[in-house]
Parts: C-alpha cells; sequence; structure tokens
C-alpha cells in the first residue's frame, strides 16, 4: 500500500485539497481541479477518488459545516495528512529528477 | 412542466439511498444539492436534471452495494436471477419474442403517454391557469344554438369593475386580414396574418415570458408594439429589435395601421399554449385608431361579439356566483337587442385548460385555429393499452406452452423440497426481469422513435414526462402490474405439476389450459382485425371524400390573395382585364373567401315575415364572373351581368337555401326577395339558383348559402383563376408582374385551391396514420407470437409427424395438421370482428354528413390481410417441420 505512487488525478485531486486548506470538500474540490485543468470532470470520480486517498492514510476528513443552499446538509471536509504530504513531495522530486536528465538539446523545443 | 420548486429528481435519491452506505449519503446528497442548483442558475433546469441522474448514476457505481437484497435470503434470489438470465439467454427465439414484443408495445405505451400529456398539458403553464377563463357565449335564436368562444368589448372591463370576483381581464381580438409589416430600415416586407390587439394586462394574466423589455411598460406607448422571437430574427436578424421602428400597413379602413416601435420581445410561444401570435398590439390602439372606436362610443361596446375575454378570478370565488352575475349583466346590458332579435343568450366560463382539448362546435371559435380532441387522445390510449395488452399476452402463450420443456425442472426443485411457494417466486423473477429488460429498452425505442410521432401529428414533441417522478410512478405501476399478469398463470400451472408426473416415463400431464391459450389468441387477432379494419375505413372514407365531385370546379384553380386595400369597380375591371389578358388564364374572380374557410351565418327573412321567422344562410362575396370560374351549375335563373352593382343587392343561390326558405322549386325562388333584419332597405333579389354544392370539407352537410355581388369593396381577399398547368410559371410571372404594378406595396403570395381544400382532411390523414402505424404494430406483435407459438407446437409434435410420414402423410396434410387450428381460431375471430366493426364504424361515420357505406369489403379485406400475414408466418415453420426428414426426429430418444 505504502510505497504505490500516485495516479496522476489523484495527485491533481491531492493538490486541490491543499490549496483549498480546510474548505476542500467534493463539490469545491471538483471545481478547482476543473480550474486547473481546464477538463470537465464528474463529480462521481471526485468523491470515489477523495474516499480511496483517505483509505490509503493520504487524506483525513470530518463533516462540517452545513448551508442552506445544500439542503441543510452538512459536508465532509477533507485534510491532508502527512503521508499524504510526502506522497505529494515524493512525486515532486521524482519528476524534477527525471526534468533534470532530459539532454539540453531536446529542452528547446 | 412548471414545477412548484426546483426539487431534485426524487426518485434519483431513493434509487441512492437504498445502494449507498448510509454514513456516506449526507454528504453526497448535500453535494449533488449544491451542484444542482448551480446548474439550474447557469445551464436551466433540464440540463441539470440529466446531469443530477447522470452524476446519482456515477456514484451508485462508485459506492453502490446492494442492500436490497442484504438481509433476506440473497441466496436464492440471485440464484433465480440467474437461472432465469440463464433460460432467457439459452431460448433465444423466445427470449427475443417476448422481449421484442413487450419493447414494442411499452414504447408505443409510452409515446402516447408523451402525446397524452402534451395534449393535457395546453395552457397549464400558466401560473394561475386554475383560476384563468375563457368567457363562452351561447345563443339561441329561432331555435338554433350557437356557441360563441366570443363576447362583446364592455363584458369584460364592466364585469371587473362589478363584480368583485373578477380579478383581472384581457381582450383579444385578431387583426383582420393580412396585414403588410416592414421593417423600413431593411426595406422588407412581409404579409402577417397573426396580429393580435390585446389589453395592457396581457402579459400579466398570461405567462408569456419578455426576452427583452418589462412586463408593466411594454405597452406604454401608443405605438408600441411586441414581437416574438421568431419575428425577431425575421424581421432584424442578429440586431437588437428594441426599440426599433416596424411599419403595419393594411387595407385603409379600420384597422391600427401605422408606424410601431418595437418595445418588446417574448420568447417564442409554447407549441401547448391554444394562443399563437406573432405580434402584439395594445387594445387602445384598435379603439383609437381603429373602425371599432365607434363600438364604444355607440354601443358602450354591447353590441358586437368580436372580442375574446379572459378573465382571473379570485381563489375562493364561487363559479355559479359568477356565472350568475355575469348573466344578469349581460341581461341588463344587452336585453335590447336579445329582445329586438329574438335571441335567447348566456355567458358561462370555461376553464382555459379546457380550452384545447374540450371543443364545442363553436359558430365563432375565438380566433383559435387549431383545436385538439380530447376522444381522440383517449382512443389512443386505449389502443396503445391493447397493444401492450397483445405483447403480455405473447408472453403467457409461450411460457405456458413451453412449460413441458420446464417441467423436469419443477419436478426436481419440487423432489428436492422446494415450496410451491418458492417456485412461484422463481417463475415471476423471470416475468420480472423480461417486463423489466422491455422496460428499459422501450425507453429507448420511445426516444429513437419520437420523430416518426412527431411527424404524423405535426407537432414537434419531446419526451419530457421522463422527468416527472409521477411518470415513474405510473410507469413501474405499468411494469408491475404486467409482470404480475404476465407472470402469475404460468408461475401457478408450472409449480401445480406433480413430481412423479414429470420424472416419470410417461410424461401425460398436457401443458396449460389450452383453451385459455385458444382464447388469448383469438383475443389478440381480434384486436388486429379491429386495427387493420378501422386503418381502411378512415383511408376508404378520405379517398371518398378527396374524389367527390363538389359541385365547384376547384381543379386546376390557382388563387393569389388580393391586395390590402379598398378597390373601386374600374380598378378591380382594369386589374382582372390586365391578369386575364396571358393566353393560358380563361377568367378571374374575386371572392371574400374560399372553398374550404369561412361560414359565417345571416338571419335572413321574406318580406311580410318578421325576425323570428327569419332563418340562417352563409353569405359570399364574390365579384361578377366567380360563378363561371368555379363552373357552377345553374338550375334556374341565370348568373350576375355587367350591369348590375352593388346596390342592386342581387343574389345567387343554392337548393338548400331553396328548401330552406321554403321556395319550393328553383323556378319559383326567382325574383324572390329576402331581408336582413336591421337593413329592412336592402332587400336581396334572387336572380339565380345553382346545385348544391361542397362548400366546406364533406364532413359538413350542404348549407343554404348566397352569392352577394360585390363589384367593389375591401372585402376581396382572394383572386382565383382557372389555368392550364403546361404555361403556369409564365401565367405566375405575368399575374406577379401585373400585381405589382397595380399595387407596388402589397406582397405576391399563391397557392392551389385544391391543396388547400384538402388541408381540410389533415387531422382524418394524421388519425389514418396513426392507426396505420398501430395495427401494423399490433399485427407483428401477435404474428411473432403466433410464429413462436407454433414452433414450440411444432417441436414438441416432432415424433407425431416423423411417424405420420413414415406412415405416409403427405406434406400438405402435415402442414394442415400443424395450422388447421390456428386457421380455426382466426376465423373465430373474423367472425366476432363482425358485428364491433358494424357498430364503431357506423358510430365514426356519423361525424361525416357525406360517407361511404360499411360494404363487404370493409370486413373481406383487412380479414384477408389478417389470413395472409398468418398464414405467411405459420407455415414457414410447419413447411420446414413437415419437409424434415421423418429420420432424423424418430432416431433421437
Amino acid at each position: 500500500m505504502k510505497n504505490k505512487g500516485l495516479g496522476e488525478f489523484e495527485e491533481l485531486v491531492l493538490l486541490a485539497v491543499c490549496i483549498l486548506d480546510k474548505e476542500a470538500y467534493g463539490l469545491s474540490v471538483k471545481r478547482e481541479v476543473e480550474k486547473h485543468s481546464g477538463r470537465s470532470i464528474l463529480l462521481g470520480a471526485v468523491h470515489i477518488t477523495l474516499y480511496r486517498l483517505q483509505d490509503k492514510g493520504l487524506l483525513r476528513s470530518e463533516m462540517g459545516g452545513n448551508t442552506e443552499k445544500r439542503g441543510d446538509r452538512r459536508k465532509r471536509l477533507f485534510t491532508i495528512t502527512d503521508a499524504g504530504m510526502r506522497q505529494l513531495r515524493a512525486a515532486q522530486d521524482v519528476r524534477r529528477k527525471m526534468w533534470q536528465l532530459i539532454p539540453q538539446l531536446k529542452l528547446g523545443l | 412542466m412548471k414545477q412548484r420548486k426546483n426539487r431534485p429528481p426524487i426518485l434519483a435519491n431513493w434509487l441512492a439511498s437504498k445502494f449507498i452506505n448510509e454514513a456516506l449519503l449526507e454528504e453526497l446528497f448535500g453535494d449533488l444539492k449544491e451542484i444542482y442548483e448551480d446548474r439550474i442558475a447557469t445551464k436551466g433546469k433540464f440540463y441539470a436534471k440529466c446531469m443530477y441522474w447522470v452524476d446519482t448514476f456515477h456514484l451508485l457505481i462508485g459506492f453502490g452495494s446492494p442492500q436490497l437484497f442484504k438481509n433476506k435470503p440473497a441466496i436464492m434470489y440471485e440464484h433465480y436471477l440467474n437461472i432465469a438470465s440463464r433460460n432467457l439467454m439459452k431460448n433465444k427465439w423466445y427470449s427475443l419474442v417476448n422481449i421484442g414484443g413487450l419493447t414494442v408495445g411499452m414504447g408505443v405505451c409510452l409515446l402516447i403517454f408523451q402525446y397524452t400529456y402534451f395534449e393535457l398539458s395546453y395552457d397549464k403553464f400558466h401560473d394561475n391557469f386554475q383560476n384563468t377563463y375563457r368567457i363562452i357565449t351561447d345563443k339561441t335564436q329561432n331555435d338554433v344554438d350557437d356557441v360563441f368562444a366570443s363576447t362583446t368589448y364592455g363584458i369584460g372591463p364592466t364585469g371587473k369593475e362589478t363584480i368583485h370576483e373578477i380579478k383581472e381581464y384581457v381582450r383579444m381580438t385578431p387583426q383582420f386580414g393580412g396585414t403588410i409589416v416592414t421593417n423600413p430600415d431593411k426595406n422588407e416586407s412581409f404579409s402577417e396574418r397573426n396580429i393580435f390587439y390585446v389589453d395592457t394586462t396581457f402579459l400579466q394574466v398570461f405567462n408569456f415570458p419578455l426576452k427583452l423589455g418589462s412586463k408593466e411598460s411594454v405597452f406604454d406607448g401608443m405605438y408600441n408594439i411586441v414581437i416574438t422571437q421568431k419575428m425577431a430574427e425575421k424581421y432584424f436578424g442578429a440586431e437588437n429589435p428594441m426599440g426599433k421602428p416596424l411599419n403595419l400597413s393594411s387595407k385603409g379602413e379600420g384597422l391600427a395601421v401605422g408606424n410601431y416601435i418595437v418595445s418588446g420581445v417574448l420568447e417564442d410561444l409554447p407549441i401547448n399554449s391554444h394562443l399563437q401570435f406573432d405580434f402584439l398590439l395594445s387594445m387602445e390602439n384598435y379603439m383609437k385608431l381603429g373602425w371599432w372606436g365607434q363600438i364604444r362610443e355607440r354601443d358602450n361596446g354591447w353590441k358586437k361579439s368580436r372580442f375574446v375575454t379572459y378573465i382571473t378570478l379570485e381563489e375562493s370565488a364561487n363559479l355559479d356566483l359568477v356565472h350568475k352575475k355575469l348573466n344578469h349583466l349581460t341581461a341588463l346590458y344587452r336585453s335590447e337587442i336579445t329582445a329586438r332579435e329574438n335571441i335567447v343568450e348566456k355567458v358561462r366560463l370555461q376553464p382555459i385548460a379546457d380550452v384545447h382539448l374540450k371543443p364545442e362546435s363553436y359558430m365563432h371559435s375565438g380566433y383559435v385555429t387549431n383545436y385538439g380532441n380530447i376522444k381522440n387522445v383517449e382512443f389512443f390510449l386505449i389502443i396503445a393499452f391493447f397493444i401492450l395488452f397483445i405483447a403480455w399476452v405473447n408472453y403467457i402463450n409461450l411460457s405456458t406452452a413451453r412449460s413441458m420443456h420446464r417441467a423436469k425442472e419443477v419436478g426436481i426443485r419440487k423432489s428436492i423440497g422446494a415450496f410451491r411457494k418458492q417456485l412461484i417466486s422463481q417463475f415471476m423473477m423471470e416475468s420480472i426481469l423480461v417486463n423489466l429488460t422491455a422496460a428499459l429498452l422501450a425507453i429507448g425505442l420511445a426516444f429513437s422513435s419520437l420523430p416518426i410521432l412527431s411527424g404524423i401529428i405535426g407537432k414537434e414533441l419531446e419526451l419530457n414526462i421522463l422527468q416527472i417522478p409521477m411518470f415513474w410512478g405510473w410507469f413501474s405501476m405499468v411494469i408491475i402490474f404486467g409482470s404480475l399478469l404476465s407472470g402469475l398463470y404460468p408461475a401457478f400451472v408450472l409449480s401445480s405439476f406433480k413430481p412423479i408426473s414429470m420424472l416419470g416415463a410417461n410424461k401425460t400431464s398436457r401443458a396449460g389450459n389450452t383453451n385459455l391459450r385458444r382464447g388469448l389468441i383469438v383475443f389478440q387477432f381480434l384486436t388486429s382485425l379491429l386495427l387493420i379494419s378501422g386503418t381502411y375505413l378512415v383511408h376508404k372514407q378520405i379517398t371518398f371524400m378527396k374524389r367527390q365531385d363538389l359541385g365547384l370546379d376547384i381543379e386546376k384553380v390557382m388563387v393569389f390573395n388580393g391586395p390590402e386595400r379598398f378597390l373601386d369597380r374600374s380598378t378591380l375591371e382594369a386589374f382582372t382585364t390586365e391578369v386575364a389578358r396571358h393566353h393560358s388564364i380563361s377568367g378571374v374572380a374575386a371572392s371574400g373567401s374560399l372553398p374550404g374557410d369561412g361560414w359565417s351565418k345571416w338571419n335572413l327573412h321574406k318580406p311580410g315575415e318578421t325576425i323570428t321567422e327569419g332563418q340562417f344562410a352563409t353569405p359570399l362575396g364574390v365579384s361578377l364572373n366567380f360563378p363561371e370560374v368555379y363552373d357552377l351549375e345553374f338550375l334556374a335563373g341565370s348568373s350576375f351581368v355587367q350591369s348590375m352593382s352593388n346596390e342592386d343587392y342581387v343574389v345567387i343561390i343554392n337548393e338548400e337555401a331553396v328548401r330552406t326558405f321554403g321556395f319550393g322549386s328553383p323556378e319559383n325562388a326567382i325574383r324572390k326577395t329576402l331581408i336582413k333584419p336591421g337593413k329592412e332597405t336592402e332587400e336581396y333579389k334572387i336572380i339565380g339558383v345553382v346545385k348544391n354544392f361542397h362548400w366546406l370539407s364533406l364532413r359538413e352537410p350542404y348549407g343554404p348559402c348566397l352569392f352577394v355581388l360585390s363589384v367593389e369593396g375591401a372585402g376581396f381577399s382572394y383572386f382565383s383563376f382557372k389555368t392550364n398547368l403546361s404555361d403556369i410559371q409564365e401565367s405566375l410571372t405575368h399575374i406577379e408582374k401585373t400585381y405589382k404594378s397595380f399595387f407596388p406595396v402589397d406582397v405576391f403570395d399563391y397557392f392551389f385551391l385544391e391543396d388547400e381544400f384538402n388541408r381540410q382532411y389533415q387531422a382524418d390523414l394524421q388519425f389514418g396514420n396513426l392507426f396505420l402505424a398501430f395495427a401494423a404494430l399490433a399485427i407483428f406483435i401477435a404474428c411473432i407470437g403466433l410464429f413462436a407459438l407454433v414452433s414450440f407446437s411444432a417441436t414438441s409434435r416432432i415424433k407425431e409427424i416423423g411417424i405420420r410420414k413414415v406412415l405416409g402423410a403427405s406434406v400438405n396434410n402435415l402442414m394442415m395438421l400443424l395450422s388447421s387450428e390456428y386457421l380455426m381460431l382466426i376465423s373465430i375471430a373474423v367472425v366476432l370482428a363482425i358485428p364491433a366493426i358494424l357498430y364503431w364504424g357506423k358510430a365514426w361515420l356519423e361525424n361525416y354528413a357525406f360517407r361511404i357505406d360499411i360494404e363487404f369489403d370493409l370486413f373481406i379485406i383487412p380479414a384477408l390481410v389478417l389470413v395472409l400475414a398468418s398464414i405467411i408466418t405459420v407455415s414457414y415453420r410447419t413447411y420446414a417441420t413437415a419437409k424434415a426428414n421423418p429420420v432424423d426426429s424418430l432416431r433421437k430418444e
């Protein structure tokens, strides 16, 4: 479980959770990811990913504030765990290292 | 379609709550609701609803676990489901017939539901439709009852003032005749007919949303005009039409013409509105600029009934009381007029939701051109259910017939301890599976065949019933009912077998009750037969109506519209002479109406009689040579001559009028006169009598009518001429050129009279086509059922046939053996169908004054079609069985 790398979509979701900082729940994550990646995503995909990340121990969650707009239902707010942060950093490191290995000539493209 | 609140689909929530862990639900529903609200705000309700469903299903796939079966003996059900689906897969033919038949049946039902829903939805999109009424006037004069959907000018405002239950009123009257509308910026003109004058409250009483402009102020200026989106595009293209000028011009007299400013643009009107218009003008203009301004001054607006009045009542209003008060009001203001003309008059309120579907035989239709008919809707609903029933019958027949094949399975289940109840639920499960699969496919089928239905009925339908929770309730009811109906009997039959007789060597038990099966087959064929006969009857009647000699020659007659202005005698004559100069045009006649439209009535009486003895006849204003162009056949007297003028008041009447006014014979009628009450100085002199002719469709009986000579006037809406078809282009160019030189601002438009006349049969044709579609489906479903049934009986008798063949039976013999039973059943159906066809055929034909007789071919031809179809079905299968080599069938054991 631990050392499995992050999927691309998982990484986006994790990043969105970090950006949103305590305001991350299904719909806000969906909007955030859509905003940055420019593609449209199904709500269900976000939910499923959030729960999978929680199962992997990269996220934790608690029930939070309700609003009129939601029909008085509470949100589940997600925050990133230390393990999650480590994974993100690791992913970032891998990329940076690999980028550095690309021969200079080709970078000009 | 308007719902009280923007609630997300309840059914989706219910579904989700069944399959998704409760702990997750609060959060998921919250998110769903939030995004739903967002989507409604940005992309509209329909999109939001659809996406809600998509999202729900997606969540179901992601988080769902079937809780439905969790705390029940799930293994058992899963097992049943397994067996059921394996059985369906194994007998592919059988499953195809069952599911296919049910799919078609349910698909048709869905479409008809949609059609019914659409027809019932007319005018229900108005917020206050439950309290909005149209005022109807019932008049009885000289023992003739007429219904008018129109009222006087006065009843609306006076009613609002004096009757406190009336909250608001709106009057409406159209601009009569064509109007030329010009966009001066582009210099483009079109001839328009759908222009309404309305009170300024129109947009408050009715919910026609404005795209541009505000509800309260669109009629503020005297020369304001409100147009629909369609017209905005037609005249202004992509430009913003607000504040732009539009010029209206018309036949000079009586109408509010002038330079208008666009003050509002309406969204395109919903098609389920009985009010269909393109332009709205303020009623004020009609009064100030138009002819009818005099109305108000003269009689306070209580004389002429040219307005349609809609009112909204207080919610708490007592309808009877309002009726009484309105009638009191009418009596107060109109008693003098009604007494003078010997009219008994009553007004009543018609809910606007009834306007479309419950039309009456209006003398004045309230400017609505296209009424629906609740009877047709009910009728189609019944037929749809019959088709569905035929499909269910297929299922019952096939599963009982097949019971022999499953006897072993049932025997084993019973001997290892299955209860009967369990067996029944197993077979029920199969029927539910089949019905459910069919239902899902049916939705797809309905979607894909909706354009066909729209094409037949000529209205663009959407499958919007799928958005209504109520519909899903009904639809699941249908599925449950169908599953029970088609599953219960086979389930009981199959589970009743004794294990010993099924597993033993001699399987003696006969499969199911064959009498019931026979009865059901007879029922199927009876239904199909009735549908075929119906189709045949409708088409025969329509053909008859189209071929019938009208007594008027409308073949090769072309018509173009008259100019929108007053024509004096010299202009009219110069124009017609110029038009007729072309060699292919033999004569030009002008008239106020054409065969196929207009049927107003005058009350006329003979000199010396009083108004109470008067009779009604239809006046038709025509020019000098109208009788020649239309080839009217004179029985007595002669046609109009050049020396006559409007002031001579000469008329030509028809036979029916001779009878109505009691002249005795055509010869006697010549030189007699008729008087129109109130205009005693104008005595109409009869100079000729023509044979009866069909001015309207053959639905209507001959009516008394009189051609009134008119050599000048503003009422020449149409010019008819006869042409030989070879030079049509050339003659049209000639006419258009002449037209343009005489009337440069008018728009030239032409059509063939015969096409226009036959348009009256449009509704009948639609009815016939729908009937045809239904009949074809019914036969199709019944035949595939028959095919499957014959196949099963052939396979189960394969040994018997083998032995018979060995003993010397010929192929013909064997085919007779296999199919004679079914042929007999069809004969029974034919015999049973005859009285039903006679009864309903007669009842339907009663609608037509001129109709075909019910002849022998009405029974023979449909029966032949049916017999042929079933023989083809049956013999295809029996031939193969009878041809088979007996060795093959006897060797197997």
